[in-house]
C-alpha cells in the first residue's frame, strides 16, 4: 500500500497548477458554448474573436478545430493569436502538416505574429520547401521571430532561394535585423544586413539595408 | 543602372517612337513643369474622400497622374475619366490590382484612400515598393498597426503623410500655435471632438456577389475577416462595424482631433498615461499632468463647443483658451490673442495645404507635418482610449513601451489578426 506521505508532492504539485490556472471567463465559456452548438457562421466567427479577447487554454481545442474550415479558419486564427497560453502555439505547430494553401499560409502568419521561437524549425523547412507554396510567408515569419536561428534561415534563403524568395527574405531580414539589434544582438544583425546586401542587387531594398547597416557601425 | 523616371522616359520613347515635334509643356517652357521634375502619382482605393485628395493633387503642377487601382469598376472609371478630363488626354490607365500600381518604376508616390482596413497594409506595401504614400485616416485599425506602420515607413526611408489635413489648416494651426508658444499660458487642458463611439458585430444580409471585374469583393475585405457581401459596405456604411472601423469609430474623427490636442500639448512624441470614459467621454491625462479630454461634437451640434463646425478642438491654459473647428473660425479667450490678425477662414476638410506639404516633402525628403511618426503616436492615443471605453473602467498606459500596463485583458485588444494571404 502507498503511503499517505509519498503522495504529498503529487498533491501539492496538482494543487499548485489549480492555483496557476485561473478558471475560464464567463465570456469565453459562453463563447465555447456557442462554438459547440448548431449556431449559424456568424455566431461562431464572433465567438471565435470574443475567445481572441477573452479565452484561455480552455478555448484552444475548440479554436484549432477550425483552422481548416472555410470561412471560419481565419476567425479562428484571431482567436489562437490573442492566447497567450503556451497551448495556442502548440496548437498551431500541431496544425502545420496537415494544412495547405491559404489555410497553411494563415498558420504560418499567426505563428509569426506570435513569435512563437518553438515554430522556427518547422518554418525552416517551409521556407526551404518550395512545394508547400508558402515559403514566402514561412520566411517573413521568420523575420517576424528573429531569433539567430530564424536569422540563419534566411540568411541561407538569400544565398540560395529564388530572385522571388531572395526580396522577400531581404524584406524579413530588415525586420530580423532590427529586433536583433533591440535585443543586443548587433553581431547578429550586421550578418544578416550584410547577407541582404550581397544578395540584392544595386537599388532601393540595397540601399536600405545599407543605411540600416550603417547605423549600426 | 539605376532605373530613373528620366530613363523611363527615354527608354518609353525609344519604344514608341520619338515624336518629330516636342511640344514646350513638355519640357517645361510654357510655365509647366518638365516631366523630369514631375512626382508621378498612382492611387489605391478612391471614394469620394480620395476623390477630394485627387483633385487638390492634380491642381498641383508638378503632379502627374497615371494609374487608378480600385476594387469597385464603377470609382476606377470615375476616376479614369477625371484624371483625362484634367489632362485632355486617353492616359490614364485602371486596374483592380494595387499591384500594378506598386509594380511600375515609374510612380513615386500614391494616394492611398481605401476604407481603413487597408490603409496601413496598403501603406506598408507600398512602403516595401518604394513608394512615397499619402494615406487617408484613420490610418490603423489597432495600436500594433499604427507601431507596425511607422516603422516600416521609417525602415524604408519613405516620405508618408496621413490624411489628417487639419495640420495645415490656417484656423487650427493658428490655435496649435497659440498653445505651443506660450500665449494661453501653461496648457493644462486640451478638448478634442470626437464622434459617438459604437462597435457593431452584426452583419447585414447576404447578397450575391457582383463579379469580379465589377466588385471583387474578396479584395475589398482584404486583411478583415470574411463576411458575406452586402452592396451597403461598398457604398460606403461600412462605418461603425468592427471588423471594418478600428477603435469604435474614434479614430474617425480623433486622427484629426485627438492628433491636433497631441500637437498643441507638445505632446507628439508621447502619449496620455491614463485613460478613463464616463459615457461617451474619455478623461485621459498625460504625465505631466496635461488633461486630454475627448467628447461628443459634430453633427448633431452635441457638447458645448464655442465654435460651430465639425472636428472641434479647444486649448486651455492659466491665462487663456482657444477653439477652432471646420467652419475655419477661431475663438479666444481674449481679443489680445487675435492682434497681428485672424487666420484665413479655411474649410477644415481642405487637403490643399496637406498635399502640397507632402509633395514639397517628396522633393525635400523631410518629414510632413503629419508623418508617420506623429500618426502613430496619435493614432495609438484614439485606439487606447477607445479600449478604456470598451473595458469601460480606468487604464494604465506606458507611452514607452506603448503597452497597457499589468493589463492583460487591455493588451489583448492591441492587435487583430489578418485574414490568410493578406500580410504585408
Amino acid at each position: 500500500m502507498i503511503a499517505f506521505r509519498t503522495l504529498i508532492p503529487a498533491v501539492l504539485v496538482l494543487a499548485l497548477a489549480g492555483c496557476a490556472t485561473l478558471p475560464p471567463s464567463p465570456k469565453s465559456t459562453t463563447a465555447l458554448t456557442v462554438l459547440g452548438s448548431s449556431a449559424d457562421l456568424h455566431a461562431k466567427a464572433r465567438a471565435c474573436q470574443e475567445l481572441g479577447f477573452y479565452g484561455g487554454p480552455e478555448a484552444v481545442p475548440a479554436l484549432a478545430a477550425l483552422l481548416d474550415k472555410e470561412y471560419l479558419a481565419d476567425y479562428a486564427r484571431s482567436g489562437l493569436e490573442g492566447i497567450k497560453d503556451a497551448a495556442a502555439g502548440d496548437a498551431l505547430r500541431r496544425a502545420l502538416p496537415g494544412l495547405s494553401g491559404r489555410y497553411l499560409s494563415g498558420v504560418v502568419n499567426s505563428l509569426g505574429v506570435r513569435r512563437d521561437v518553438a515554430a522556427v524549425p518547422a518554418l525552416q523547412v517551409l521556407a526551404l520547401d518550395s512545394k508547400r507554396g508558402v515559403a514566402d510567408e514561412a520566411v517573413a515569419s521568420l523575420g517576424m521571430i528573429a531569433t539567430r536561428d530564424a536569422a540563419q534561415t534566411l540568411q541561407q534563403v538569400l544565398t540560395g532561394g529564388s530572385a522571388e524568395l531572395k526580396t522577400a527574405a531581404a524584406h524579413a531580414s530588415l525586420v530580423a535585423a532590427t529586433t536583433l539589434t533591440q535585443a543586443g544582438q548587433r553581431d547578429a544583425a550586421r550578418e544578416l544586413l550584410a547577407a541582404v546586401i550581397r544578395a540584392t542587387p544595386v537599388g532601393a531594398l540595397r540601399k536600405v539595408a545599407e543605411s540600416q547597416a550603417a547605423a549600426l557601425q | 543602372m539605376k532605373f530613373t523616371r528620366r530613363h523611363f522616359l527615354k527608354t518609353a520613347a525609344v519604344a514608341v517612337g520619338l515624336p518629330t515635334f516636342i511640344p514646350a509643356s513638355a519640357l517645361g517652357r510654357d510655365g509647366t513643369v518638365a516631366p523630369s521634375n514631375r512626382i508621378v502619382l498612382g492611387a489605391i482605393g478612391i471614394g469620394p474622400r480620395g476623390r477630394e485628395d485627387l483633385k487638390a493633387f492634380l491642381g498641383q503642377p508638378d503632379v502627374q497622374f497615371v494609374m487608378i487601382a480600385d476594387v469597385q469598376e464603377t470609382r476606377r472609371e470615375v476616376v479614369r475619366v477625371m484624371v483625362n478630363r484634367q489632362y485632355n488626354n486617353q492616359d490614364c490607365l485602371k486596374t483592380r490590382d494595387m499591384y500594378e500600381v506598386l509594380g511600375r518604376p515609374d510612380i513615386d508616390a500614391v494616394l492611398i484612400a481605401t476604407g481603413d482596413r487597408w490603409h496601413a497594409l496598403a501603406s506598408m506595401i507600398a512602403a516595401k515598393a518604394g513608394k512615397d504614400i499619402y494615406c487617408e485616416k484613420p490610418c490603423s485599425m489597432t495600436i500594433r498597426e499604427s507601431q507596425e506602420l511607422a516603422d516600416t515607413i521609417n525602415r524604408y526611408g519613405r516620405v508618408f503623410q496621413a490624411g489628417t489635413q487639419r495640420r495645415n489648416v490656417d484656423n487650427f494651426k493658428f490655435a496649435a500655435g497659440l498653445a505651443r508658444s506660450g500665449k494661453l499660458g501653461k496648457i493644462h487642458t486640451v478638448h478634442a471632438g470626437i464622434l459617438t463611439l459604437q462597435e457593431s458585430h452584426l452583419w447585414l444580409p447576404a447578397e450575391p456577389e457582383p463579379t469580379r471585374d465589377v466588385v471583387d469583393w474578396d479584395r475589398w475585405l482584404g486583411p478583415a475577416p470574411w463576411r458575406p457581401f452586402n452592396k451597403d459596405y461598398i457604398n460606403g456604411r461600412w462605418r461603425g462595424y468592427f471588423d471594418f472601423h478600428g477603435g469604435a469609430a474614434l479614430p474617425e474623427w480623433g486622427a484629426h482631433t485627438v492628433d491636433l490636442c497631441q500637437w498643441a500639448a507638445s505632446a507628439d512624441g508621447t502619449t496620455p498615461v491614463e485613460f478613463e470614459a464616463e459615457g461617451q467621454t474619455i478623461h485621459s491625462r498625460y504625465a505631466n499632468g496635461v488633461k486630454l479630454t475627448m467628447r461628443l461634437s459634430g453633427f448633431k451640434g452635441e457638447g458645448n463647443w464655442v465654435v460651430p463646425g465639425t472636428c472641434p478642438v479647444r486649448f486651455e491654459g492659466d491665462e487663456g483658451w482657444v477653439e477652432a473647428a471646420d467652419t475655419g473660425k477661431v475663438a479666444v479667450s481674449s481679443p489680445k490673442l487675435l492682434e497681428g490678425g485672424a487666420p484665413n477662414p479655411m474649410a477644415g476638410t481642405d487637403p490643399t495645404k496637406h498635399v502640397r506639404d507632402f509633395l514639397d516633402c517628396v522633393k525635400s525628403r523631410a518629414k510632413p507635418a503629419a508623418n508617420a511618426d506623429v500618426t502613430r503616436r496619435g493614432h495609438i492615443v484614439s485606439h487606447a482610449a477607445s479600449i478604456g471605453w470598451r473595458l469601460g473602467r480606468k487604464v494604465q498606459f506606458d507611452p514607452v513601451t506603448e503597452s497597457f500596463v499589468n493589463d492583460a485583458e487591455a493588451n489583448r485588444m492591441c492587435s487583430r489578426a489578418r485574414r490568410a494571404s493578406w500580410h504585408a
